[in-house]
């Protein structure tokens, strides 16, 4: 299979996983916010961790373009949550009653799964089980990203089927940033070290500024301490075999 | 004998080092809740930093040993705060969570100062005509070290040359482990990469229980992020060139 193909089915797959974040809707009306706190902890390690792997890629040629690409990641996510005014905006918060809030974190999700999809296409290019490891780090992330976006929208009045589909169509730069960003390194692979820093860069941001601090209100430091760690340590395993 | 001596001593310097992170607190006077946010990020970072730096030195002695070892550290974690849960402690002035902090980063770094030596006097085992580049390294490494101590101590109150003392202290088992490791490096060398993961695991589950938790909860969300993100990101740099 072409090797653009692989990266197009893998960045999908992670996208569609949002759909999946639906399920727990099915079953229950109100969900533990607790159970939402772990699960994004659980994303937390795993990008963490993929951001660890990516890091020391990045810097391995010199130190240089890994730390400048990082340096921008960090500043993009940054940068986009501050044009659109949605620095102080809470994710994750189901019981928030402004009556734009479904599309404020609607706006949220697209603008960082651009970043998220330049990791994926960055990692991809390293080589194919790395690119897969950090797919899965990002998709199960997408999956309580999912949750909360469905019970948001389900909470306005938004058929269910059709907050399934928005959720899915928030991740679509996602699939698409993953392919742009594996054949632009692919092109020309002097680019990967700036890649590879932009998506560690984004990756760690984005934990430290959109999950964890959600995490904590949800679920309390320990136990979002306990899941964050293991989940690290599973990435640095897997990424020993990849790497 | 000489040999010894001059491990000892180039350890003791690299301990020394570690005071020099006091300094840049000698500006910070006011004990404010934003002042504690932001040094707790700053910590936060640094400590991350350090930790990724650790894993992927430890990784190449064996990644399995690495995660045991950090899985003791996570439960020397929980159990050292048991014990500090238990008693009503006091730091200075500070009682509470406060001193528990700061009884904790103490603790923390103290104890990952041991791995760190051992890797000291394995480093020299290896080829003694390194032995400058490497005291000079791992000084110039323990900097950031006692920049993190400080971050915590200093905005509860500590003096400069409190912190400075406590960071020196925290780092004094580096030369106490570096000469039985330089001695044996064949009995040390396996360990090592359960040492290095005990320390790792120590100050990343220390981070994310204990020092972003509260930095969350006092400064702004997006200040305290950046700052961590930055310093992770610096602290990797940093430790490349080394």
């Amino acid at each position: 299979m072409d090797l653009t193909i692989t990266v197009l089915v893998y960045s999908s797959l992670a996208a569609a996983a949002a759909a999946l974040g639906a399920a727990p809707l099915l079953v229950r009306e109100r969900l533990p916010i607790a159970l939402i706190g772990w699960s994004n902890a659980l994303a937390a390690g795993l990008m963490l961790g993929a951001a660890y792997a990516l890091l020391l890629v990045a810097l391995e040629p010199g130190s240089g373009p890994g730390a400048g690409g990082a340096l921008l990641g960090i500043g993009f996510v940054y940068w986009t949550r501050a044009a659109s005014r949605t620095t102080e905006l809470e994710l994750n918060r189901l019981e928030e009653m402004s009556p734009d809030y479904g599309y404020k974190i609607l706006l949220v999700n697209t603008v960082h799964s651009s970043a998220e999809g330049v990791a994926i296409g960055a990692a991809m290019a390293v080589n194919l089980p790395f690119g897969v490891l950090v797919a899965l780090a990002i998709a199960t992330h997408n999956v309580p990203e999912g949750t909360v976006l469905c019970a948001v929208l389900t909470s306005r009045g938004v058929r269910l089927s059709d907050a399934v589909g928005l959720a899915v169509v928030t991740n679509v730069t996602q699939v698409l940033l993953a392919v742009v960003t594996f054949a632009i390194v692919m092109a020309e692979p002097s680019v990967l070290p700036w890649a590879l820093g932009v998506a560690a860069g984004a990756l760690v941001f984005l934990v430290l500024f959109e999950l964890l601090p959600e995490c904590y209100r949800q679920a309390g430091p320990r136990s979002i301490a306990l899941v964050t760690i293991v989940a690290m340590g599973i990435v640095v395993l897997l990424s020993e075999q990849g790497i | 004998m000489d040999a010894v001596l001059l491990v000892f001593a180039g350890a003791l310097l690299t301990a020394l080092a570690t005071g020099l992170g006091a300094l840049p607190f000698a500006f910070v006077r006011s004990v404010s809740t934003r002042t504690i946010a932001y040094s707790n990020a700053l910590a936060s970072g640094l400590m991350l930093g350090a930790s990724f730096g650790l894993v992927a030195e430890g990784t190449r002695f064996g990644a399995v040993q690495t995660i045991l070892g950090g899985m003791a550290g996570v439960a020397f974690i929980l159990l050292t705060e048991r014990v500090l849960r238990a008693r009503d402690i006091q730091f200075g002035e500070v009682h509470g969570d406060g001193a528990r902090s700061m009884a904790l980063i103490l603790i923390v770094m103290t104890v990952h100062s041991f791995a760190e030596g051992v890797a000291v006097g394995v480093s020299f085992g290896g080829s003694m005509s390194l032995a400058l580049l490497i005291v000079v390294a791992i000084a110039v490494h323990n900097i950031p070290e006692g920049i993190a101590i400080s971050a915590v101590l200093r905005p509860r109150g500590v003096s400069v040359a409190g912190c400075a003392g406590w960071s020196i202290a925290s780092s004094l088992p580096q030369p106490i482990m570096a000469v039985p490791a330089y001695l044996a490096v064949g009995a040390f060398a396996p360990l090592l990469p359960y040492g290095i993961g005990f320390a790792a695991g120590a100050m990343v589950f220390m981070v994310f229980e204990e020092l972003l938790p509260e930095a969350y909860e006092r400064g702004r969300k997006a200040g305290v992020a950046l700052l961590a993100a930055l310093t992770l990101v610096g602290m990797m740099v940093f430790q490349q060139w080394l």
